[in-house]
């Protein structure tokens, strides 16, 4: 098959990625844990002199006595949150990923999942979404630090839709340990539908197709999903998972979605050294499968630029997925006519 | 042994389970061959007092909630605490002798709530208690519970910077059920605590940040009493300090004040030498 011309991808693409309407996470982080706190007197909530920045100043206002700010201090609220859990108490701690995950890495893993409570950590202005704040302030390492320690879930939902369901999901959760919440920061484009079931550990499968598979999770999503339906109108199917579980995976959806395949992606905003490719490749490395391919930040300190621009420059978008795949596949057919040959 | 198995009712009892902890400390240590005697000896009057006079646990009910918290903040003076735990029969006593000896022993180095009925939570990592307990302390405050907390910290811990953070934290939240304990025994592991980094003027420093601050003779079973007591009624108010003066390695004379009993090995000759300073006899 011939790849189409870069204009011709762009111009479709644009069309399709316009389709979508946009909302901010944070505002939706914000409605949602004021909706919660109005429907559950349980739970508090715990931040870093970043209530307004993480949008939870509408909560304070409803619940002065539920919400506690520590100061610029992740490593502090982050332990008062694991004492506030050992005495029964669910907390919600409401702060940048960089800086949970960075600087208050000791206190998530020593305090919060060996003591073996359930504190929510939730995580936003991750990955590239705080792009203009530079590297100290993009997080790209926080998946794979995360999900290396034992008894933590780390949950990367996309628009926000599913960022409303999945912490509605954390909060429920039956989990004797930490919940680490990815979240993006400013809008997003949405795709899901309001009100859907989201199931910790459980793929989410968008489209089916056969010649190649790809898995994407938070704001990479949409992006593979206009992938996917531009291929599509070139007669490629594509089998696309949503993956915001990445611990636990959904293993057996991903060796089921590996078979059949010519190649896989797995596109996501974060590093491609520990995230969500690298839980991939360690779930199919023991298993007879297609090349995998990692669509990720390279292992470089990403220069600034705004969320959807910043993005784009590193390759973390549907044109790029587009190109990738049909690079795969063209590679692909060469292997069979060598193995035919 | 009278008192074991519930709290102690006077001071001669309590000297004598304070004596029985350093011998069961020297079992365990003696067990795995060493140990942080120094930090242990130290804080031995401290930790007795609080599990056999003052706090309000039942070993029966190891998740009560209104039971009154301590944390090991020093973790790896841990065998004092195992000791008052399984003294007050928490844990059963032949535990002791399983001190880091195996795979999947229930007492190692430092506490662990996973594996220790009555360890309410578990540390080892320096600069965590402080904070662990002021939540504790603050859900308390948010039931409107009067249980106590207690965080038992070594001089050299305050280095880390996060027991400042967790200092501020309770004064601003005016948590008047929360106690800090420090050990000021004078010695890190690298030397005199005031050598490798000065912490002076201690009681200034927690005054300046909110606290009320006693300084005691930490080994005086009665000073320990009154200050350590529980204030029920005030819930509400600013944080309490401790700082108690104390010797490392307290009751062993060839321990006392020497900075290699940090932490050392044992031989069976000196194991020896340090049951007979503590007496024989005992629980």
């Amino acid at each position: 098959m011939n790849a189409p011309s870069d204009l011709e991808v762009g111009a479709a693409i644009a069309a399709l990625r316009a389709s979508y309407p946009q909302k901010a996470i944070r505002l939706q982080f914000g409605e949602t844990i004021l909706a919660l706190g109005q429907a559950d007197p349980d739970f508090v909530v715990l931040t870093a002199d970043l209530m307004y920045a993480t949008g939870i100043e509408a909560f304070g206002a409803q619940f002065p006595d539920r919400l506690f700010n520590l100061g610029i201090a992740e490593q502090n609220m982050a332990g008062v949150a694991a004492g506030l859990a050992l005495c029964g108490k669910l907390p919600i701690v409401s702060g940048y990923a960089a800086f949970t995950t960075l600087r208050a890495v000791e206190q998530a893993r020593a305090d919060a999942a060996y003591n073996g409570v359930k504190v929510i950590f939730a995580a936003q202005s991750a990955g590239l979404s705080y792009g203009v704040g530079g590297p100290t302030h993009q997080t790209f390492e926080d998946v794979a630090i995360m999900r290396a320690i034992p008894n933590m879930t780390v949950l990367v939902p996309s628009d926000a839709a599913e960022v409303d369901a999945c912490l509605r999901a954390a909060l429920v959760a039956d989990i004797s340990g930490p919940i680490y919440i990815r979240l993006g920061r400013g809008p997003e484009r949405c795709w899901s539908t309001p009100g859907a079931h989201f199931a910790i550990g459980k793929a989410v499968p968008l489209r089916e197709g056969t010649d190649i598979a790809v898995f994407a999770n938070g704001s990479m999503v949409v992006e593979a999903l206009i992938a996917a339906d531009f291929l599509g109108s070139f007669g490629i199917g594509v089998r696309l998972l949503n993956l915001p579980s990445v611990k636990p995976l959904d293993t057996l959806a991903v060796r089921q979605a590996a078979l059949g395949v010519s190649a896989i992606l797995v596109v996501e905003e974060h590093s491609v050294i520990g995230g969500l490719g690298s839980a991939v490749l360690e779930c199919l490395a023991e298993t007879a499968s297609p090349p995998v391919r990692r669509i990720g930040v390279a292992d470089i300190f990403p220069p600034i630029g705004s969320a959807h621009e910043l993005r784009a420059h590193l390759g973390l978008c549907a044109e790029n997925i587009v190109a990738q795949a049909f690079e795969l596949l063209q590679m692909a057919g060469l292997r069979k006519h060598v193995f035919l040959r | 042994m009278a008192v074991a198995g519930r709290s102690a009712a006077s001071l001669n009892d309590l000297a004598e389970m304070a004596r029985v902890n350093r011998r069961d400390v020297a079992r365990m240590f003696m067990a795995a061959g060493n140990g942080h005697f120094g930090s242990c000896y130290s804080c031995t009057e401290i930790v007795t007092a609080l599990y056999f006079a003052l706090m309000r646990v039942d070993a029966a009910r190891p998740d009560w909630p209104d039971r009154d918290r301590f944390i090991l903040a020093k973790g790896h003076a841990a065998p004092t605490l195992y000791s008052a735990l399984i003294r007050r029969g928490f844990m059963p006593e032949d535990w002791m002798d399983e001190f880091e000896v195996k795979v999947g022993a229930r007492l190692m180095t430092h506490p662990s709530r996973r594996y220790q009925p009555g360890v309410d939570a578990s540390q080892g990592a320096l600069g965590h208690g402080l904070s662990i307990g002021v939540g504790m302390a603050l859900a308390g405050k948010i039931d409107a519970r009067d249980h106590a907390v207690y965080v038992l910290m070594g001089d050299a811990e305050i280095h880390e910077g996060s027991v400042w953070e967790a200092a501020m934290s309770a004064a601003k939240f005016r948590l008047g059920n929360l106690t800090a304990i420090i050990d000021r025994n004078g010695f890190c592991v690298d030397g005199r605590v005031d050598d490798v980094m000065p912490v002076e003027p201690l009681a200034d420093k927690w005054q300046a940040f909110g606290w009320d601050v006693i300084r005691l003779d930490g080994h005086d079973l009665t000073a320990l009493l009154t200050a350590l007591a529980p204030r029920r009624d005030v819930i509400e108010g600013r944080p309490r300090m401790i700082i108690a003066d104390t010797v490392k390695g307290k009751g062993v004379s060839f321990m006392e004040d020497v900075r290699s009993w940090h932490s050392d090995a044992i031989s069976p000759e000196q194991y020896a030498c340090v049951l007979e300073e503590l007496g024989e006899g005992g629980a």
